[in-house]
């Protein structure tokens, strides 16, 4: 038994060293994979449809103003130089997940498919005025992120628990509960920028990338996978099981900063995300709505006191945010 | 028995004002250690400090700060070293906050039993549902639309750099 248990964990500590230099980007030949159905068509979905609003959304927006303060860390901008060597072997670039640096189409391909899951645990809530309302608030914000051509798309899901999801490629949830905890549009800027934080620092797909990475250090997924080539859903797990996962505590305190930066950059009142930061610390710790937001949360209180560190001054001479309550769509 | 209506009025009247009076004023807690100011201005003069989880009251609020009164001293602070409502109840009333705020009357907090939760659990399971996605798509709205949006309510846009971390954290 101690022999295994020796062994096991040596390999283990392969994993983690092969891993590691994965990571690192060191030594990798090939990191991708063939691909084909769902991929495929999401992404050219995707990028058909952002190629298509694309000539509007270039002159509408305004990135460049906000590149210098991209918090998107280097590695995500890196030099694209394997997905060259490895595209070829495949009809189309569509067609790979290149796992180290993977392409926006690939990255919006994986968020569609959790997007998929998360909405087949929790449809939308039927109301076309209310996914408009925060469609619109939430294409706003992201206007002002550092991913502004991203095809963004918001909804709120039928759920009384208190929370909020973010995919991969431009996909953000909202629960109901959550919605009806709002009395302003100015909280409602700050917790979908949370999420649009999530997006741009690309936190998800970091776990998502690691996890792949060791799969292939550890030779998993060195084969075939049968005639339904499900890269994707091998990538993710289980349904939207990605979403239930915690994140590092920094990605969540990171996307506190973003989401209050890009609501104040887009003329709200900069506290909207810390009121509903308050709210959601005076739910009991008991209280079933919150159970799995303060399972993959650091506590409000710690995250608030957090923010309160980077916003120090900061905030002094911002004046005039709006907070909107009179147009803020009331769900009953 | 009039003239006892009368009086029972005229003792309980304010008493009644009292009450409203007290409930207007909010308790919060300090979330870090920090010196309170006569005006809500950094430059202003300082009138005193609390520590990490001392409780106080919130009296007033105007832009980013908070005016609050410890056991010893009132002082204007910035809102974010302040945990509204107490530390142990879970749901205290909004009071003057709500007021300062504008939203007397509504995002009272009360407790929801999840009625539909959305447990680990749930998502582990979830099966894609294609035809979700497309709505969500279909109500996706294009960056001209949002800039169109914003006008319509006055939004402009600020200048303003992203916040960076800052070393030391919470503790």
């Amino acid at each position: 038994m101690s022999q295994l248990n020796k062994s096991s964990m040596k390999i283990n500590m392969l994993i983690s060293a092969v891993l590691a230099s994965l990571l690192a980007g060191l030594s990798i030949s090939s990191s991708a994979f063939d691909l084909q159905g769902t991929l495929k068509d999401a992404a050219k979905k995707q990028i058909e449809e952002q190629l298509g609003q694309s000539t509007n959304s270039q002159q509408a927006t305004t990135p460049d103003n906000q590149s210098a303060t991209t918090p998107t860390p280097a590695d995500s901008t890196a030099p694209d130089s394997v997905s060259s060597t490895i595209a070829t072997t495949a009809e189309t670039p569509q067609a790979t997940i290149n796992w180290k640096n993977p392409s926006t189409a690939e990255e919006i391909a994986l968020g569609r498919e959790i997007t998929g899951n998360l909405l087949g645990a929790a449809p939308l809530v039927k109301n076309e005025a209310l996914q408009k309302y925060v469609n619109s608030v939430g294409r706003w914000v992201a206007s002002q992120s550092e991913r502004p051509d991203l095809p963004w798309h918001f909804g709120v899901i039928e759920s009384d628990d208190l929370n909020a999801f973010a995919a991969p490629g431009g996909y953000v949830m909202i629960t109901k509960g959550l919605y009806k905890k709002m009395s302003n549009e100015a909280q409602l800027a700050g917790v979908l920028g949370h999420e649009i934080g999530h997006v741009v620092a690309k936190h998800q797909l970091k776990v998502l990338q690691k996890q792949q990475l060791l799969n292939l250090g550890a030779g998993f997924l060195n084969k075939k996978i049968g005639k339904d080539n499900k890269i994707i859903s091998q990538a993710i797990g289980s349904g939207a099981e990605i979403s239930a996962r915690s994140l590092d505590k920094s990605a969540e305190f990171e996307a506190d900063r973003l989401g209050l930066s890009y609501a104040t950059r887009s003329g709200y009142e900069p506290f909207g995300l810390t009121d509903i930061l308050q709210l959601l610390g005076q739910t009991g710790k008991n209280d079933n709505s919150v159970a799995l937001l303060f399972k993959t949360h650091p506590h409000p209180d710690e995250r608030l006191a957090t923010l309160g560190n980077s916003v120090g001054s900061k905030l002094d001479n911002i004046k005039n945010g709006k907070t909107l309550e009179n147009r803020f769509y009331q769900l009953k | 028995m009039r003239p006892l209506n009368r009086l029972l009025i005229a003792v309980s009247l304010p008493a009644l004002l009292l009450v409203n009076l007290s409930m207007a004023a909010e308790t919060g807690s300090a979330l870090k250690n920090d010196t309170m100011r006569v005006e809500p201005f950094a430059d202003a003069k300082v009138t005193g400090s609390f520590n990490r989880g001392e409780s106080l009251e919130i009296l007033n609020k105007k832009g980013a700060w908070l005016q609050v009164k410890t056991k010893k001293n009132t002082g204007w602070v910035r809102l974010l070293s302040i945990k509204r409502g107490s530390s142990g109840a879970s749901n205290q009333a909004a009071g003057a906050l709500a007021v300062a705020s504008g939203r007397a009357g509504t995002g009272q907090v009360i407790s929801t039993t999840g009625i539909r939760g959305l447990s680990a659990e749930d998502l582990k399971a979830a099966k894609f549902n294609e035809a979700e996605v497309k709505t969500m798509e279909s109500y996706t709205q294009n960056a001209n639309q949002g800039k169109q949006f914003a006008s319509a309510g006055g939004l402009k846009t600020v200048p303003f750099a992203n916040l960076k971390a800052v070393d030391g954290g919470s503790k």
